[in-house]
C-alpha cells in the first residue's frame, strides 16, 4: 500500500492533475450553485472529456466536480432558499434563516468547512475501512432499506413539532405525489391521465426547484423588500465560523460526517437521505432543539457535513464491489469501465496506483475546496447587494432551463410551476414544504423496497420474519420510535424546565 | 429495331442520370450535424457504446453526431422521441430489445416497432444464471431442480418488471415448470448487491453487469446461442440441456419514412464502423459485446421477439387477451 500511496503522491503534484482539481471544483461548485444542474449531471457531462484523457487524471477530475458540486449545491440553498442539488435540502432549513438574518457570509462559510470536513472523513472510511464497510453495506437489503426509509419519513414528526397533524398530511401529500409513474412492482403505469410522459414520475429535482425556489420567488415578490436579505460582510467572519465550529460543533461534524458515509455507502440511498438524517439527529441531541430553523450554524453544519460524507461513502462499494452508491458513483463507475478498469477488492492491488490516486485526490480536493469555495462564496454573496426584481427574474431563469435540462422534458418545467403554486398557496394553510418534499424523496424507495419485502417474504413463509427479524431492521425500528416518541419527550422536558424555574422563581421571591 | 434500340438507350441513359442524382444526394447527406436520441441516461452502458460508435463515425464522416438525452420510464421515453422525430435523416436514436417490445405491449408506450426503420444492431448481451461464490448451486439444473423440488423457496433477483430478466424467469418457468419467489430490483446495481449481500440466491442478470462484481459472483450458465467471449469457460443452457436464448440487445434506429437512400447510407456507415477492429478491441476493453447485424436482420429479429413475448405475456396472464 505504502507503495501506491507513494506514486500516488507523485500523481497528485503533476500540475496537470492539480489544474483538473481546481478546474474540477470551480466548475463542480458553480454548477452546483446553479439550480437544477445537480452533480450527476456535471460529472455525467465530462465523462466523455475523460476518453481522451490518462484514466487517473481522468477520474482525479471527476472526482473534483463532484465534491465541488455537492458543496455548491449548499450556495443556492442558503441564498436563495434553493436546494442546488437534492442533497442540501437540509441545508435551507438553517441556511436561509441565517441569511435573512444579515448572516449570509457564516452561513456560506459554515457549509463550506463543514462540507470539507464531511469530505475528509468520507475520504479516511474510504482509505482505511472500504473492504469490511463495503460487506456490511450488503447488509442493507430490501427490509433494511424499507425501515431507514421510514426512520427517514418519522423525522417529518421532529421536523414539525409545533404543528404535527399538517406535517403529516404535508408529508402524506408527498407521498402520494411519489406514487405516480411506472409502478415499481407490476411494471404498469398509474395516474399518468393518459399523458404518457408522466409515466416517468415526477422528477425530485425540478419537484424541489418548485416547493423551495420557484415559491420562495413568489414569496419575496409578494413582500416589500428591495433585496432578499440584508448582508454587509462582515470582516473576520470566516475566523468566528472555523472557531466556533472546533468550540461547539464537533461530536456533530463529527457524527453528520460518519451519518454521511455509512448511508453513502448503501446503493440507493444518498445525500439527499444522509443529510435529513443527520440535521434531525443533530436537533435531536442538541440542548434546545426549538432554535432550529431559525438559523443555526449547527444546522448548517450537519447537512453539509452529511452530504459530503456520502462522497467517499458511496466510492466504497463501488471500487470494492462495482455497485454505485449513488447515482454520481454509478457514472464513475461508467468512466472506469470505459477505461477498461475492473472493479473490485482487486482495485486496491491490481490498479492500486490509479485506486490510491483517486482515493488521496479527493483529500486533497477537499482541503483546496476550503480556498477555492471561499473566494467563489464571496463572489456569490453578491447576488444579495441586487435588487430582488432581478433576482427573481434570474432565479426563475435559471429553475426553467436547469429544471429543462435534467432530461431535456418540458414536462420538468411544468412540475417546476404546479410546484411551485402549490407551495405558494398551500404555504398559507400551512404546507410543510419540507416534509412533503421528503415524502417525494422516499416514497419511492419505500413503496420499492415494501415491494421487495412482500416477494421476500413469498420465500420466508412469513412478512413478519421479513421485516422483524434482522438485527439492523430491529434498530432501525427502536430509531424509528424514539424519533416519533421525541417531540413528546421535549414537550415533557420543557414542561418540566418551566416548572423548575417557576419553583426557582418562587423560592427567590 | 432502330428504335427499340434508341428506346433502350435513352432508358439507360435516363436511369444513369436517376442514378446519378441519387448518387449526389448521397453524397451531401449528411450536411449538418445528426442528432442522437439516447434514452438512458449520460455515462450508461448505451451512452458509453454510441459514444465509442461516435469515434469512428467522426473518422469517416465531417458532421458530428449532437447526443441528446431524453431519459425516463426504462428507455420508453427516448425510444418514442425516435419514433415520432421528423424523418429527415437527421434524427437518429439508440434503442434496447426487448424494452421496445415489451413498453408498447405492457405499458401503453406510445410509439411501437413499426415506426422504426432499423439501421443495425450493435451489441448483443446475453443474460446469465449467476449465483455468489460460496453457493451451492454448482450449476444451473442444480437452481432449477431445486426451486422444483421446494415450491417457493428459491429467491431469484430480477431487474424488472416487464424486463428482459423478467421475460427469461417467464420462459423458463413455461420451460421447466419451476416455481420461485421473484424479488424486482430498480437496477442492475441493487440486484448485483442484493445477490452478494445473501438476500437473493441466484440472479438472472446481463454479462456486462455481473462483470462488474467478477470476483464474487459465479456464473452459471448464459442464455446465448453459443459461449460468450467474456465468459469462455461456462456453459450456454443449451449445452447444459434447456432450450433458453434470452439476451437484451442494442441498436440504432431512424424514424420511420427515411429517405431509402438515407437510410442505405447510415446502414453502410454502421456496417463500417462495427467491422473496424479498432472499434471492436474498444468495445472489448469497455465490457460491452459486440455483435453486429445488419438493419434487414435486426428488424426480423425485433419482430419475431415481439410474438415470443407476446404469447408469454398471454400465457402468465401478464397481458389481457
Amino acid at each position: 500500500m505504502l507503495d501506491y500511496v507513494l506514486s500516488a503522491l507523485g500523481h497528485l503534484i503533476e500540475p496537470l492533475n492539480i489544474l483538473l482539481m481546481l478546474g474540477g471544483l470551480t466548475g463542480g461548485i458553480l454548477l452546483g450553485a446553479l439550480p437544477g444542474l445537480t452533480a450527476t449531471m456535471g460529472v455525467a457531462l465530462m465523462v466523455p472529456v475523460t476518453f481522451a484523457m490518462d484514466p487517473i487524471s481522468g477520474l482525479v477530475m471527476l472526482g473534483a466536480i463532484y465534491a465541488g458540486a455537492i458543496y455548491g449545491g449548499s450556495n443556492a440553498a442558503c441564498l436563495i432558499r434553493t436546494p442546488g442539488t437534492p442533497s442540501s435540502v437540509a441545508t435551507t432549513f438553517d441556511g436561509f434563516p441565517m441569511c435573512q438574518a444579515g448572516k449570509a457570509d457564516e452561513a456560506l462559510y459554515t457549509a463550506l468547512l463543514a462540507s470539507a470536513f464531511g469530505g475528509v472523513v468520507g475520504t479516511i472510511f474510504l482509505l482505511f475501512m472500504s473492504a469490511p464497510l463495503a460487506t456490511f453495506a450488503l447488509k442493507f437489503g430490501g427490509p433494511e432499506i424499507f425501515w431507514l426509509c421510514i426512520f427517514g419519513l418519522s423525522t417529518i414528526a421532529v421536523m414539525s413539532r409545533d404543528n404535527m397533524l399538517k406535517g403529516l398530511l404535508s408529508g402524506a401529500f408527498g407521498l402520494l405525489v411519489s406514487t405516480i409513474g411506472i409502478d415499481p412492482n407490476s411494471g404498469v403505469p398509474r395516474f399518468t391521465c393518459g399523458f404518457y410522459p408522466l409515466a416517468q414520475g415526477v422528477e425530485i429535482i425540478p419537484a424541489m426547484i418548485g416547493l423551495f425556489s420557484f415559491s420562495q420567488v413568489l414569496v419575496l415578490l409578494g413582500s416589500d423588500r428591495q433585496f432578499i436579505a440584508e448582508y454587509s460582510p462582515s470582516k473576520g467572519a470566516f475566523g468566528r465560523v472555523a472557531r466556533k465550529l472546533l468550540a461547539d460543533c464537533k461530536v456533530n461534524l463529527l457524527r453528520s460526517s460518519v451519518l454521511g458515509t455509512l448511508i453513502g455507502m448503501l446503493p440507493g440511498a444518498g445525500g439527499e437521505i444522509a443529510s435529513i438524517i443527520a440535521y434531525n439527529e443533530t436537533k435531536r441531541w442538541d440542548d434546545n432543539p426549538a432554535r432550529f430553523g431559525t438559523g443555526v450554524v449547527e444546522g448548517v453544519a450537519a447537512s453539509e457535513s452529511a452530504n459530503n460524507g456520502v462522497i467517499g461513502g458511496s466510492l466504497i462499494p463501488m471500487l470494492t464491489l462495482g455497485i454505485p452508491g449513488s447515482a454520481v458513483a454509478a457514472v464513475i463507475l461508467g468512466a472506469l469501465l470505459a477505461h477498461g478498469i475492473q472493479p473490485g477488492f482487486k482495485i486496491f492491488t491490481e490498479t492500486g496506483e490509479l485506486a490510491y490516486t483517486f482515493i488521496l485526490s479527493q483529500m486533497v480536493v477537499n482541503i483546496l475546496m476550503i480556498p477555492v469555495g471561499y473566494l467563489l462564496a464571496k463572489v456569490m454573496a453578491k447576488i444579495l447587494n441586487i435588487r430582488l426584481t432581478l433576482v427573481a427574474v434570474a432565479i426563475v431563469t435559471l429553475s426553467v432551463i436547469g429544471s429543462y435540462a435534467i432530461r431535456n422534458s418540458m414536462l420538468d418545467v411544468w412540475v417546476v410551476i404546479v410546484f411551485g403554486l402549490i407551495a405558494f398557496f398551500g404555504g398559507l394553510v400551512g404546507l410543510d414544504t419540507g416534509a412533503m418534499a421528503l415524502g417525494i424523496i422516499l416514497g419511492p424507495m419505500v413503496e420499492e423496497n415494501l415491494g421487495k419485502c412482500v416477494h421476500l417474504a413469498k420465500a420466508e413463509g412469513s412478512l413478519w420474519n421479513v421485516f422483524f427479524t434482522s438485527p439492523i431492521s430491529l434498530l432501525l425500528i427502536l430509531f424509528t420510535l424514539l424519533s416519533i416518541a421525541t417531540p413528546f419527550l421535549l414537550e415533557l422536558r420543557g414542561k418540566k424546565k418551566a416548572r423548575r424555574t417557576a419553583a426557582c422563581m418562587e423560592s427567590r421571591s | 429495331m432502330r428504335t427499340r434500340f434508341g428506346l433502350m438507350l435513352a432508358a439507360a441513359l435516363a436511369a444513369c442520370t436517376l442514378l446519378a442524382a441519387a448518387a449526389a444526394d448521397a453524397a451531401s447527406y449528411p450536411d449538418k450535424p445528426v442528432n442522437m436520441i439516447i434514452a438512458f441516461t449520460a455515462g450508461g452502458s448505451s451512452d458509453v457504446q454510441a459514444r465509442i460508435m461516435q469515434k469512428y463515425w467522426n473518422k469517416n464522416e465531417p458532421q458530428p453526431w449532437v447526443f441528446i438525452y431524453k431519459t425516463g420510464a426504462g428507455g420508453a421515453i427516448g425510444f418514442s422521441e425516435t419514433a415520432h422525430a421528423k424523418p429527415d435523416g437527421y434524427s437518429i436514436g439508440g434503442v434496447n430489445v426487448p424494452h421496445i417490445v415489451l413498453q408498447p405491449l405492457a405499458q401503453h408506450a406510445p410509439y411501437s416497432i413499426d415506426d422504426f426503420a432499423y439501421i443495425c444492431q450493435v451489441v448483443n448481451d446475453p443474460q446469465v444464471v449467476a449465483v455468489r461464490n460460496d453457493s451451492e448451486f454448482k450449476s444451473v439444473s442444480d437452481v432449477f431442480a431445486y426451486a422444483k423440488a421446494n415450491p417457493d423457496k428459491l429467491t431469484i433477483g430480477l431487474v424488472g418488471p416487464m424486463s428482459g430478466h423478467h421475460l427469461m424467469y417467464l420462459d423458463v418457468k413455461a420451460k421447466t415448470g419451476l416455481q420461485a419467489s421473484e424479488v424486482m430490483y430498480k437496477g442492475a446495481a441493487d440486484q448485483n448487491a442484493a445477490l452478494l449481500g445473501g438476500e437473493v440466491a441466484v440472479i438472472f442478470g446481463n454479462v456486462n453487469d455481473v462483470m462488474r462484481s467478477r470476483e464474487m459472483i459465479r456464473v452459471l450458465g448464459v442464455a446465448s446461442e453459443k459461449r460468450c467471449d467474456f465468459l469462455p469457460d461456462v456453459p450456454t443452457l443449451r449445452e447444459q440441456g434447456y432450450d433458453i436464448v434470452s439476451d437484451i440487445r442494442r441498436g440504432f434506429v431512424a424514424p420511420k419514412g427515411i429517405d431509402a437512400d438515407e437510410l442505405a447510407f447510415l446502414r453502410e456507415a454502421f456496417r463500417k464502423i462495427a467491422q473496424d477492429p479498432g472499434y471492436q478491441a474498444e468495445m472489448r476493453k469497455a465490457g460491452q459485446p459486440a455483435e453486429y447485424q445488419p438493419g434487414e436482420q435486426f428488424e426480423a429479429y425485433v419482430r419475431k421477439q415481439y410474438e415470443i413475448d407476446r404469447a408469454l405475456l398471454v400465457q402468465f396472464g401478464l397481458l389481457k387477451k
